[in-house]
């Protein structure tokens, strides 16, 4: 067995072991680091940047948007199903976060931006060679990483750890994992922070949890590596659990690999059935992911259709789509004809195309009756305007020539939120609310501060509380470790 | 070619001293200083085609691939230069101009080189129109799946299954314009694939892995462990690979002796393991596993003693250790013990050694000189004394008597009789008094035998009793025919010699006359559900039926033949009368004493009790002040050859199935003839041997680094 001491334990290096092992060390802590996969960032690697309210970014970028405005629009969102004081405190603190990764971090970011038009411009995007590109969140991530490490923060890669000791008086005194040698390994400490991630790639505790089944109503990103190990650790160490929920969006489950103009094309507000073929949202809703989400999981069989018609599918080959955001944003979509034909070939079974709307119905599993009277009613409608759910006529277009294409979409999720109760400290509390001395914790292992649904109107939510909680558990931890 | 020479360099500031013949990259590398770099590979030649590597050079116009490039004497090299940097961020680019945008849905995420590279070089490509491998996922094949949409072309997998391989199933071809990994074949199996794996191993993405359900199991594993599934399940980890490889190169000798390093009863284990390696066997997914039981007994066969002089044999230490049992668990503790310096004292309740190996699995199975020969070699190991005939009624009073240690096996010697009506009938007889009869040459059957079980130890008592001139035998347990305990090859054993199964029966009671057995009530039974943790079920009405029989066998379960009250035998007991021994090494309730095997697991297997005593003695000789070393090399240092070959349908290679004597012949004859199964002939081995995966080649390869591994030596500096 290899043996270590530090005075803190970080469990998980995605940008909340990250951050708090960066605070911790820069606090003056010795701070060790048991990470899982060969790769530092965890599921932020994919991501594009944290959220920022009262940054000199949006100072600059003239965005109208400040810590009350932010808390008050936050807070009535949630209906105050919500840890008040721990939203106020991230909220307070990620201006200044912002601040720290670029000044202490030497993180670059491109402004700050909304997700879709209708969101605030939270969203603090990460610069790709010095301009807006995807996935910066690696790159940030790194930053944050170099930094702990200047501050002495050791990495342990490929170590995940699969015990939290405490002590005969009930205090934390060790970490124990095992390396890729199969080595066991124990850091001795004073105080561990936990940010694991949650449990996205464990189908049996995500239905235990949350009650959803992956595959059958819940197509989550199962990002590997995230077992719910964390939580389950809290568990045993003398942590309080939470509800735990998901962070609801929509997505085609099959075509993460495609092209990106298919997404980009179905994900227009056009025709939305469900498998009655009614319609059953203001399609204008489709770009906010977290409400799609939530009225697709509402519907029977949790699936939603997509559909437009050769004359549509044109219009956005020559002139482009009507609405994009930040992920899905093709220069053009010029090839949507060729890619879908060529998505259809490789037996993707998220995308259709038929001659006739009997066709169609027939592809999707939809009553072709009830799929033509809804086009019927809906064609009409594109003439009189949206007498069901209002959507703004510049968006009602007919569904008239054929080929007709469509998209079948499910609820999706970037993970799992929630699991371990703390406080605006991120100290770990017990079922009673009684501190578990020297264990903290961060990140999506415990945000339950959307309450229902994910406040997707803030982009940069998720990230930005990760950074944040982060940093609050490894000031925290930090304090506690180095007390007498 | 000149000899390499020293030389001294700098490289970004640091002065580094290597040799002539060392790439650039290397001596960075070697000296924590990270380049990125993505073609090359520590197995490979380098290629210098992914452009990642590139250095600025002092003195020398533009940038240069330091995979490539010799270090020279006073060289200045930057890993920084501007230049280089810019064509790193290109080279980024336009692997991203083919590999999906997004990594959601790739399993590879976290492990996965291209992001690694990616996230260092601070670019993330998409600046040129994405220009996508439109492919679809290939799930073919068995063991690798290709889902080359996310291929970056950096050939590594090509390189490795050429250049270290020698296979050549993987190449590079235009399709369509667009240049692409293909297979050489219609598939991996008709294009001469060895599913060697090593493409998997050295893809940088998510392009080429294993199926889910293999990758899964290796999940907590080492690499060691987790490549070869064989060797890691088997309990005391012989090296199944290297072995069969020693069969492959003809040397039969060392084949044997690299099993000897593990265990001391090779032999018989070819005959009678259970051969967990073959449940782990990765050949399964191509069509069935390696016969790797008849390999050993084949290598077993051919023991030419030379390991002996290789072994160990440490001086007297004085120290005396009593052996509780003389069956796999406590010979083997007696052959480490002796050659570790130790005195040994065997106490063995019957009148010769071998325990379940001599009384539990008849003789047709297992000939009686096969355990006698290596039974023989433990009482050579050293000093091992044996008093057969005894029966130690308490363990801690050994202590007592002198010895320093007590190791109690004592196996389960009593078969459990169950508490139903009839089961003291006349004719009624338990498993292991009829076993232990039968090798004694006093057992005796009816003409209609109905055994009660469906575990291998009921499967022997069906062939016993066909051997001593039943002539009907059936066989009733409780399990569905694919959930008994009983092998499948056992089973197909007494198949062949005419057992009648009956499958999800329970059997209520044994009917008698005259006090003498005369038949078995069997009902069927359904609806198996737990209630209060334990298995429950319900009779099905109307399904009554009855056995003829005039012998009716119990081969229900086993136990010690320790008594129930703890005072007695003086260890603390579980489970009834089960030794309770804590840890690996089966530490005992009284310090000093040790147990393992099926007195403290319950029936289970030869391999698994030797395996458990391995660690005892372990124990044992370190709280007698030793080291706790029992390793040895016994076998020949082994070359293990990288170059596979391509073979043609190699996949398809069908398992050899061993000389097994007909059911009737064997079951005739079974005095005067041999064992009921010849195993392999030389032909037969070497072509069984051939079609081994050779996972273990896999571990020879250099296992993926990334940016962040060279952290902390930089830090050292």
């Amino acid at each position: 067995m290899k043996t270590l001491t530090a005075d803190v334990v970080v469990i998980g290096s995605g940008p909340s072991g990250l951050s708090a092992a960066a605070q911790a060390s820069e606090d003056g802590a010795k701070v060790v680091v048991f990470e899982k996969a060969n790769v530092s960032g965890g599921a932020a690697n994919m991501g594009m940047g944290p959220l920022g309210i009262g940054t000199k970014h949006q100072q600059d970028m003239m965005v109208d948007i400040d810590v009350k405005s932010a808390f008050k629009e936050f807070m009535e969102y949630t209906h105050w199903r919500s840890d008040a004081r721990m939203v106020k405190k991230y909220f307070e603190n990620s201006a200044d976060t912002i601040k720290w990764l670029e000044e202490s971090c030497g993180v670059e970011f491109a402004g700050a931006y909304k997700y879709f038009p209708k969101s605030h411009e939270t969203w603090h995007i990460v610069a790709v060679n010095g301009g807006i590109g995807r996935n910066g969140g690696a790159i940030m991530n790194k930053h944050i990483r170099e930094y702990a490490e200047e501050n002495g923060t050791e990495f342990l890669m490929e170590t995940p750890a699969k015990k939290i000791v405490k002590s005969d008086d009930g205090k934390i005194c060790a970490v124990i994992g095992t390396d890729a040698s199969g080595e066991e390994v124990r850091c001795d400490c004073k105080a561990v922070v936990i940010a694991t991630g949650g449990c996205g790639d464990n189908p049996q505790m995500i239905k235990e949890r949350t009650g959803y089944e992956f595959q059958k109503n819940m197509f989550n990103f199962a990002i590997p590596g995230l077992k719910g190990d964390g939580i389950k650790m809290a568990a045993e160490a003398g942590a309080g659990t939470t509800p735990m929920n998901v962070e609801m969006m929509y997505i085609l489950p099959n075509s993460d690999a495609g092209p990106d103009c298919i997404p980009a094309v179905f994900m227009q507000p056009n025709l939305l059935v469900n498998k009655l073929g009614q319609r059953f949202i203001d399609e204008e809703q489709m770009q906010n992911t977290t409400f799609t989400g939530n009225a697709i999981s509402f519907q029977k069989d949790a699936i939603a259709f997509s559909i437009i018609d050769s004359k549509i599918a044109k219009y956005y080959m020559k002139k482009g789509v009507d609405v994009v955001n930040f992920v899905h944003h093709p220069d053009d979509v010029a090839d949507f004809a060729e890619a879908v034909d060529n998505s259809i070939a490789n037996d993707n079974p998220d995308v259709v195309k038929a001659d006739t709307i009997e066709e169609l119905a027939e592809k999707l599993g939809v009553d072709a009756e009830a799929l033509q009277d809804t086009i019927d009613e809906y064609n009409d409608m594109c003439e009189t305007g949206d007498n069901l759910f209002y959507k703004p006529s510049k968006y009602m277009r007919p569904i008239e020539k054929a080929p007709f294409y469509a998209a079948k979409f499910r609820p999706g999720a970037y993970g799992t939120l929630g699991g371990i109760k703390i406080n605006e400290d991120a100290q770990v509390l017990t079922q009673e609310w009684e501190k578990v001395p020297g264990l903290f914790a961060a990140g999506t292992d415990t945000c339950t501060i959307y309450g229902d649904s994910y406040m997707f109107l803030m982009p940069g939510n998720t990230m930005g509380y990760c950074i944040n909680t982060g940093r609050f558990a490894g000031s925290s931890a930090a304090e506690y470790a180095q007390e007498d | 070619m000149s000899e390499a020479k020293e030389v001294t360099l700098v490289i970004d500031g640091v002065t580094i001293k290597t040799t002539s013949d060392t790439t650039i990259l290397d001596a960075a590398l070697a000296n924590g200083i990270y380049i990125p770099h993505l073609c090359s590979h520590e197995n490979l030649h380098p290629e210098g085609s992914c452009r990642m590597c590139v250095v600025g050079i002092e003195g020398v116009d533009g940038v240069v691939t330091s995979c490539t490039e010799k270090c020279k004497d006073g060289m200045v090299v930057n890993t920084k230069d501007e230049t280089a940097e810019k064509i790193r961020k290109l080279s980024c680019d336009f692997m991203f101009k083919t590999h999906p945008s997004e990594c959601t849905g790739c399993p590879k995420f976290g492990k996965c080189q291209l992001a690694s590279i990616s996230q260092y070089v601070g670019d993330t490509g998409r600046k040129l129109k994405a220009n996508p491998i439109n492919c679809k996922e290939d799930t073919t094949n068995p063991i690798i799946l290709h889902e080359m949409h996310r291929c970056i072309l950096c050939g590594r997998c090509v390189r490795v299954c050429n250049e270290v391989r020698g296979v050549g199933v993987l190449k590079f071809k235009k399709v369509n314009g667009r240049q692409k990994v293909v297979i050489d074949g219609e598939n991996l199996k008709k294009g001469g694939c060895r599913f060697c794996t090593a493409c998997v191993e050295v893809c940088p993405t998510g392009s080429i892995r294993e199926y889910k359900e293999i990758e899964d199991a290796r999940l907590g594993k080492t690499r060691e462990e987790g490549f070869v599934p064989c060797r890691s399940e088997c309990p005391a980890h012989v090296n199944v690979p290297e072995y069969i490889r020693f069969i492959n190169q003809g040397n039969y000798a060392a084949a044997n002796a690299v099993i000897r390093e593990k265990v001391p009863f090779p032999h018989a284990l070819g005959y009678i393991c259970v051969h967990n390696c073959e449940s782990a066997c990765k050949h399964h997914y191509l069509n069935e596993a390696v016969s790797i039981r008849n390999l050993k007994r084949f290598a077993a066969e051919h023991d030419d003693g030379e390991w002996k002089k290789l072994a160990f044999h440490k001086p007297a230490t004085g120290k005396k250790i009593a052996v509780i049992g003389g069956g796999p668990a406590g010979l083997t503790v007696a052959y480490y013990g002796a050659k570790l310096g130790h005195s040994i004292t065997i106490f063995e309740a019957q009148e010769k050694l071998g325990g379940q190996m001599r009384y539990g699995i008849p003789g047709y199975r297992l000939p009686r000189e096969v355990v006698d020969d290596e039974v023989q070699t433990v009482l050579e190991a050293g000093d091992v004394e044996v008093k057969n005939n005894t029966k130690v009624e308490n363990a801690p009073e050994l202590l007592k008597q002198g010895y320093d240690a007590v190791f109690v096996s004592l196996g389960t010697h009593v078969g459990a009789r169950l508490p139903l009506p009839g089961n003291d009938l006349e004719g009624v007889k338990v498993n292991t008094d009829f076993l232990r009869d039968f090798e004694n040459g006093t057992a005796e059957v009816g003409e209609h035998v109905v055994v009660l079980g469906g575990g291998n130890v009921a499967i022997d008592c069906t062939g016993a009793a066909f051997r001593l001139g039943a002539k009907t035998v059936d066989m009733a347990c409780l399990e569905a025919y694919d959930a008994m305990t009983a092998s499948d090859e056992e089973r197909s054993w007494a198949e062949e010699e005419g057992v009648v199964l009956h499958n999800s029966k329970t059997f209520p009671e044994i009917k008698g006359e005259n006090g003498h057995c005369t038949g078995v009530l069997i009902q069927s039974v359904g609806n198996f559900r737990k209630e209060n943790g334990r298995m429950v079920f319900d009779k099905l009405e109307g399904t009554e039926e009855i056995l003829e029989a005039d012998t009716v066998i119990f081969a229900t379960g086993q136990r010690p033949s320790i008594p129930m009250e703890e005072e007695k035998f003086g260890l603390a007991l579980t489970h009834g009368n089960y030794v309770a021994a804590q840890g690996p090494d089966g530490e005992t309730s009284v310090e000093g004493i040790w147990a393992a095997g099926d007195c403290v697991t319950g029936t289970r297997s030869v391999i698994a009790a030797i395996a458990a005593a391995r660690d005892s003695i372990i124990a044992i000789d370190k709280y007698l002040g030793g080291e706790g070393n029992i390793e040895e090399a016994l076998a020949p240092k082994q070359f293990r050859d990288p170059h596979l070959g391509k073979v043609e349908n190699f996949g398809d290679k069908e398992r050899t199935a061993p000389r097994v004597v007909p059911a009737p012949k064997r079951v005739a004859e079974y005095k005067t003839a041999g064992p009921m199964d010849y195993g392999f002939d030389e032909e037969m081995a070497r072509c069984e041997a051939s079609r081994c995966l050779q996972c273990d080649l896999r571990c020879d390869l250099a296992p993926q680094k990334f940016w962040n591994d060279y952290q902390g030596k930089e830090k050292a500096e």
